[in-house]
């Protein structure tokens, strides 16, 4: 079995064995709580683990019987990409959450604007550099100005013009 | 009726209502292609400059706003896979694989006729059938209620693409979800973990925006390449519009479906968005073809939303009951104004009231006319790079998941169930069972529990009223019907 097709399995299993451990959190959060609270409760989580079983049995199943080469499907983008894309992918909206939370909108935004496209191997620094200038500017326009939206500084900026802004 | 209708007439054709009749459709069609920020949180931040205007002329704007957004929203479903609306996700299911497949103007073409075809019958119907259909809808009890979410959800179950175990597993997790929070009936926290924020639930929006936004663009970014493979757009605007009338038996199903829920206090657009959907699927002759680029996948969804959205004002109209968020903010308009909704207020301001339904209808035509002149420009994003756009895209959601209240725990949210969603995606769970059971999750519980307490915990009341045990029937029709479907089909086989 080689690696994608391994990585594809574990995936699956984790995620499976997720669902199962969330449904199981369910009705053991659940028990403690009033009848009325816990009824609804109760019988989600029952039929969630009951089904995340039966999925679990289906795909060792499946595991058992399916060639290695038909387990991924022929169209999925993950299969044939490279990891410089993969991780861009995966991480660029964590990253930009963090950056967000820590230094605002500025700086989160010019971040993404200019390094992803580079990320993913796009090579016209001058197209990157034109877009991602325009598209910060009219955002910031147009979040505070026309959907009455403030940006936020972030933490660490709201620290620095606490820190540094006469008030 | 008629001098009713001309009253509304006149009142609707001032020049000040039909300048905010624009503003209003402008900015639902604008807000409703931005992730995150749909009609009813334009609607929300337009309420205060409400105040100095005339009734007539602010309930127009708010609506025109709603109305907008249900039209824009598709425009982002179709071309990027990133519904701009809760109430256009399901239109993304064959509306992106035909702009994939360089038919995005087609798609939108489709999703316009449906759109107006849908909401001028959804006017009528409120002009109509406000009064005595409210009347009937006051007679539903919790059972009915309940009858309802579980046939929603059953419906989702069997209809969804994929594996029926993973599309029930993930109806599960979405009632789940929604029973974070204070519990409606003894208002115990549930799953909160000592968290402010767990306190109100998880917020709808944020997770929207991850489980179609976030997850779509993880794809995006892997795939790379621009939206449309064969880097041209084919096919014609009008093709796809007047293509809509090639399959009126989908659109007068969805749109009587859209119509039906939208009167049904609590259910929505988005349900009956994702409803009709599965409905067209389940009795299509090629529900195969689902989910591949049909026009009929196109046209069901829209026809749905955009019906729902007038029906939804019958009962806030009529009865003071809000049929979803839309009706809610109009509510609370109509109260700011020194109004008082119910059925006094079809006799003491016939004006009003005729002016605001011949406007609905008016806005529909408007918003078709200003959807068909923008989308010639909106299809030219599919020929755009990925790798410039998606940057762009990641801002935009990740800040629509931030501006709905303002929390940094929204874009938290957002980012986990876009994460979650890829994966879930990626080995065939899918996502609309988890939506569906989000939404439809706090209404079965709450309606179960108040049958029950009605009944005196009597667990027959379900099956014992005549509606309730119809839905329940229909229910039950929905799972046996494709096995019958299929030892029928086999049977005809081995006989020939």
């Amino acid at each position: 079995m080689d690696a994608p097709v391994r990585n594809y399995w574990r995936e699956e299993f984790a995620l499976a064995a997720g669902l199962l451990v969330f449904f199981i959190g369910v009705v053991a959060l659940a028990i403690p709580l009033p009848f009325d609270a816990r009824l609804f409760p109760l019988v989600i989580g029952v039929a969630g683990i009951l089904l995340m079983l039966g999925i679990l049995a289906g795909e060792i199943r499946r595991r058992a019987t399916v060639v290695p080469a038909d387990v991924i499907p022929a169209n999925d983008p993950a299969a044939n990409a490279a990891w410089p894309r993969y991780a861009t992918a995966l991480l660029s909206a964590p990253v930009f959450g963090l950056v967000f939370w820590l230094f605002g909108f500025f700086v989160a935004s010019v971040a993404a604007m200019l390094l992803m496209p580079a990320l993913m191997g796009y090579t016209d620094r001058r197209l990157i550099l034109i877009v991602g200038g325009a598209t910060v500017l009219v955002l910031a326009l147009f979040f505070p100005y026309l959907v009455g939206v403030s940006l936020p500084h972030g933490i660490v900026g709201d620290w620095l013009i606490d820190r540094f802004l006469p008030h | 009726m008629l001098d009713n209708l001309l009253l509304g007439l006149m009142a609707a054709l001032g020049w000040k209502q039909f300048f905010f009749m624009i503003v209003g459709t402008v900015i639902g069609l604008w807000v409703g292609v931005l992730p995150g920020l749909g009609g009813p949180v334009a609607m929300a931040i337009l309420i205060p400059f409400t105040f100095q205007m005339d009734p007539l002329s602010a309930l127009l704007m708010l609506a025109s706003i709603s109305v907008g957004a249900a039209f824009g929203g598709s425009i982002t479903s179709i071309l990027l896979n990133i519904p701009g609306e809760a109430s256009s996700a399901a239109t993304a299911y064959d509306g992106y694989p035909m702009a994939q497949q360089g038919k995005a103007r087609v798609a939108m073409g489709l999703s316009a006729g449906a759109s107006m075809v849908a909401g001028l019958v959804g006017v009528l119907i409120l002009m109509f059938a406000s009064v005595p259909v409210a009347k009937a809808a006051l007679a539903f009890s919790p059972a009915e209620y309940f009858a309802l979410a579980i046939l929603g959800l059953t419906v989702v179950a069997v209809a969804s693409l994929g594996s029926t175990v993973k599309g029930l597993a993930m109806g599960a997790l979405g009632i789940a979800i929604s029973l974070i929070g204070i519990d409606s009936i003894l208002g115990v926290e549930r799953y909160t973990f000592g968290s402010l924020y767990l306190l109100d639930g998880i917020s709808f929006v944020p997770v929207m925006v991850g489980l179609f936004a976030i997850t779509e663009l993880t794809t995006m970014i892997i795939e790379g390449g621009t939206v449309s493979k064969s880097g041209k757009l084919e096919g014609s605007l009008w093709e796809g519009f007047w293509g809509t009338f090639k399959w009126p038996f989908v659109l007068v199903e969805s749109t009587m479906v859209g119509a039906f829920l939208g009167m049904i206090p609590g259910i929505g657009a988005t349900a009956a968005n994702f409803l009709a959907y599965g409905i067209a699927m389940r009795t299509s002759k090629h529900p195969e073809q689902y989910g591949k680029g049909a026009p009929e996948g196109v046209i069901a969804p829209e026809a749905a939303n955009n019906s729902c959205i007038p029906t939804s004002l019958i009962p806030a109209l009529t009865l003071g009951i809000p049929g979803g968020a839309t009706a809610a903010i109009l509510l609370v308009a109509v109260t700011l104004q020194g109004l008082r909704p119910g059925p006094m207020l079809f006799t003491s301001n016939p004006e009003l009231v005729w002016g605001f339904f011949v406007g609905l209808f008016i806005g529909c035509l408007m918003a078709t006319a200003l959807y068909l002149v923008m989308i010639p420009w909106f299809a030219l994003i599919t020929l755009v790079r990925i790798e410039l756009m998606a940057p762009m895209l990641l801002i935009i959601t990740l800040f629509g998941a931030y501006a709905n209240e303002r929390n940094m725990m929204d874009v938290l949210v957002a980012i986990a169930f876009g994460l979650f969603g890829y994966f879930a995606r990626r080995h065939g769970y899918p996502l609309i069972s988890l939506v569906i059971g989000l939404i439809l999750g706090k209404l079965a519980e709450g309606s179960f529990h108040q049958a029950l307490m009605i009944s005196d915990h009597d667990y027959s009341v379900f099956v014992l009223r005549p509606l309730s045990a119809a839905i329940f029937a229909v229910c039950v029709l929905l799972v046996v019907l494709p096995g019958i479907k299929k030892r029928i089909g086999h049977g005809g086989a081995e006989v020939t």
